[in-house]
């Protein structure tokens, strides 16, 4: 059994890419689409009969979301995308051993921060940013109109400053308090959920996050005083 | 307003999910991991790809939860084997072994005459004991075989005494 072996045919190939698709990217409020847990059951029960095809629609299902989690904790697309190959092939391989004690979600998202932390802690202070194009669909987000609205920096400063400002205060976090503040601020994540995820109590979640604000508000001083560098 | 409060940090981050990666990378996305899964496995020796295909097979099978009847049923098989074989090795059978033991005596033939009709215990132990051997060869034990006597009497080479 193996996804390299059976290839899915292009019709098909092209239905999966549309209907993991439909679930990618875009944010819409503020918590990210949930997957259906018995959805989710069904193709891992059908991956581990030995259906490669089920673990494909996983990986076009979930890639999207994983993309989001190691995008934002590495800050550069090169990483995310040799990180993001070597998750789902480290899930391919260990899926036979999944039990459903938790969620599918809950497993993939562990493998992917866990296998981050262990990627950021190899590769030190020694990084360069290598951010993603902002989409043009920001123009028209709802926070995004408020906040040139009402906070000057952000009227004041263009997109890609405040991307990079956005970038370096993050990447001036502890991994542990980055791997918190993206899976709560950006991806959306109740407590509880990163909590399972990181296998820490709800509370250390919730002090890591408090931690991590006053360190990004701190970060961010400079921004509020002086948008535009 | 003096700062940015924690609503403010969790509006701006939220922006970050604007940040997305060029178009058509997720449509090729599968497609990379395809190629890298068959690279990976090209490059994996044959008895590693057998291996990983016994796993998976063990896996599918969810050995790994019937393995304690196995294993239960090994552990008794060995205590019975242990068991049986301290039974087998008591006083009684020890004396025989003894009984049937070659009598360990030194002579002249070499290794490269060794045979199915000449025991173990004929092998030559060297010309310094040799020597001994031809020395006590004039003695009546070099005439007289070794008798054996069984548990209380004693081993002796001497005639018995008749009045």
């Amino acid at each position: 059994m193996n996804p390299a072996i059976a290839l899915p045919s292009p019709r098909r190939f092209t239905d999966l890419l549309s209907s993991g698709l439909r679930s990618r990217g875009k944010p819409k409020g503020n918590a990210m689409e949930q997957p259906r847990s018995d959805e989710d059951k069904q193709l891992v029960s059908r991956t581990q009969g030995g259906e490669a095809g089920a673990f494909d629609e996983l990986v076009v299902k979930y890639t999207p979301r994983l993309y989001g989690l190691v995008y934002n904790m590495t800050s550069n697309h090169e990483d995310t995308n040799d990180l993001l190959q070597d998750v789902f092939s480290k899930a391919y391989k260990s899926i036979g051993g999944f039990r459903g004690k938790s969620s599918f979600y809950t497993w993939i998202h562990s493998i992917a921060v866990n296998m981050t932390l262990n990627f950021l802690k190899k590769r030190g202070r020694r990084f360069h940013l290598s951010l993603d194009d902002v989409d043009a669909s920001i123009q028209n987000d709802k926070e995004f109109l408020e906040l040139t609205a009402t906070s000057s920096p952000v009227r004041e400063a263009d997109l890609s400053e405040l991307q990079r400002r956005l970038n370096e205060a993050m990447m001036k976090l502890s991994d542990e308090h980055r791997a918190v503040v993206t899976m709560f601020h950006i991806q959306g994540m109740p407590h509880a959920e990163i909590s399972k995820i990181l296998r820490v109590s709800e509370g250390t979640v919730r002090s890591r996050l408090f931690y991590a604000n006053r360190q990004l508000q701190n970060y961010l001083e400079e921004f509020r005083k002086n948008p535009v560098s | 307003m003096n700062e940015f409060d924690e609503n403010d940090i969790g509006k701006l981050l939220r922006l970050k999910r604007h940040e997305q990666p060029p178009p058509g990378y997720f449509e090729n996305f599968l497609h990379e991991f395809h190629r890298r899964q068959r690279d990976e496995l090209l490059s994996l020796p044959l008895w590693r790809i057998f291996l990983q295909r016994a796993q998976d097979f063990v896996f599918r099978l969810n050995v790994p939860g019937l393995a304690s009847y196995p294993a239960a049923v090994t552990a008794v098989l060995v205590c019975a084997a242990v068991i049986s074989l301290k039974v087998h090795q008591g006083p009684g059978n020890v004396n025989v072994a003894a009984q049937n033991q070659a009598p360990v005596v030194a002579t002249g033939i070499q290794d490269a005459g060794w045979s199915l009709s000449s025991p173990v215990s004929t092998r030559d132990l060297g010309p310094k004991l040799l020597r001994n051997v031809s020395y006590s060869s004039h003695t009546h034990r070099a005439a007289t075989p070794p008798r054996y006597v069984l548990d209380s009497t004693p081993v002796s080479y001497e005639a018995a005494l008749r009045f």
